[in-house]
């Protein structure tokens, strides 16, 4: 468990089973919840608590967040970590699009980026967002993400097409290249 | 008048493995293979026969592999197309041309356009996308030349040769496809029907290799 000046960071659990469904909104997309396919499948209360309660996941690959009072704001993790490529994908998902302007959201990607940078010694982390996901998009360019396109209707849902944004981080830009 | 040609896709079968694997198996080739370039031999050709098994006939799998065949030259490359969606009405493609004569000729264009009036004419899919590694020019100008729109360029994406490299990915609609078929309707318009006369013709006639243009 990590704790900053406001944010307790810890492995996910069963019990956050509750919280995490909320982010399955089809009203809402969130490019982190997409799969291969870039498809939104809305799981189960069963089945969100059975892949919490797996082993390999509760390793310490998916992370939930609290804020001071207790209460959990969020998740977050890298994805697609491997030895064969050099990079990983951040997921941070907030409830609250305002907590991306809070310190919260700073000190989530710092430990995301101590993680990647530090732990896994990765060259570069990568992140997508949609057109809607303008709080998610404008946090990532004000902490040095920088674009590199958009891809270009590639998910359609609630009756029409949404482009795909992918932006770029490399260590060498952070503390953690020098 | 338009183009005629005697290469033609088909689906993949297990009797293909030897082929492919041996393409595989040339440093040439996994250069430009995404993935881990110090994969074994054992472990290449356990991917391959996985790509190669079967799905049900009644359902649409994650990803088809095709296989570019020719009467003249026999099978000359293989067509991926992966993370297909329905909903989204989308792939990615990959195109390998196993056969390194052919890979300066115009095969791969043809064969990319084949590919592509497959996923919109017979898959009905809304969009193409395709990731390519930077140093594989002759692939990038290909798809350009087909219409494709250079959307991302991810630097220093992929570790060859002891440089990172960039991967651009490029998305082509069925409406820019539909663009390029109009502009060059003169010698595009019998393509796919002298594909599949040609693979008739092969299927019915012993295998024979000639050294006629594919």
């Amino acid at each position: 468990m990590i704790t900053g000046d406001y944010a307790v960071i810890r492995t996910a659990e069963p019990d956050d089973t509750v919280a995490l469904q909320r982010f399955y909104d089809p009203a809402r997309l969130r490019s982190s919840l997409l799969d291969a396919r870039r498809e939104l499948i809305v799981p189960t209360y069963e089945e969100l608590r059975e892949a919490l309660n797996q082993k390999d996941l509760v390793r310490g690959v998916f992370h939930a967040v609290e804020d001071k009072e207790g209460r959990v704001r969020g998740f977050c993790s890298l994805r697609g970590v491997n030895p064969e490529v050099s990079f990983a994908q951040l997921v941070m998902l907030l409830l609250d699009d305002a907590d991306f302007d809070a310190p919260l959201a700073r000190e989530i990607l710092d430990f995301l980026l101590q993680q990647a940078f530090e732990r896994v010694k990765l060259n570069k982390v990568i992140a997508h967002g949609f057109e809607d996901e303008s709080a998610f998009r404008a946090f990532l360019r004000r902490n040095g993400f920088q674009s590199d396109g958009i891809q270009r209707e590639v998910v359609f849902t609630l009756g029409r097409w949404r482009h795909l944004e992918s932006f770029s981080l490399f260590r060498s830009a952070t503390p953690y290249g020098g | 008048m338009g183009i005629k040609t005697k290469t033609y896709i088909r689906r993949a079968e297990r009797e293909d493995l030897d082929v492919v694997v041996g393409w595989m198996e040339t440093p040439e080739f996994r250069r430009f293979l995404y993935g881990d370039p110090a994969r074994s031999p054992k472990q290449i050709r356990e991917q391959i026969v996985a790509m190669l098994g079967r799905s049900p006939g009644n359902t649409m799998p994650n990803g088809i592999y095709l296989i570019i065949d020719s009467e003249a030259y026999g099978p000359i490359g293989l067509l991926s197309l992966q993370n297909i969606s329905c909903r989204n009405r989308s792939c990615s493609i990959d195109l390998y041309i196993g056969n390194e004569k052919l890979r300066n000729s115009m095969v791969p264009l043809l064969a990319s356009y084949l590919a592509m009036e497959y996923c919109f004419d017979e898959l009905n899919l809304h969009r193409i996308s395709a990731f390519i590694y930077s140093f594989n020019a002759p692939s990038w100008r290909i798809i350009e030349k087909i219409g494709a729109v250079r959307e991302l360029t991810l630097r220093d994406h992929v570790f060859r040769d002891g440089v990172h490299h960039d991967v651009y990915c490029y998305g082509l609609l069925r409406s820019e496809f539909d663009t390029f078929r109009a502009q060059n309707a003169k010698y595009t318009e019998h393509l796919m029907a002298s594909m599949i006369t040609e693979q008739r013709r092969a299927a019915a006639q012993p295998d024979k290799a000639t050294e006629e243009t594919p």
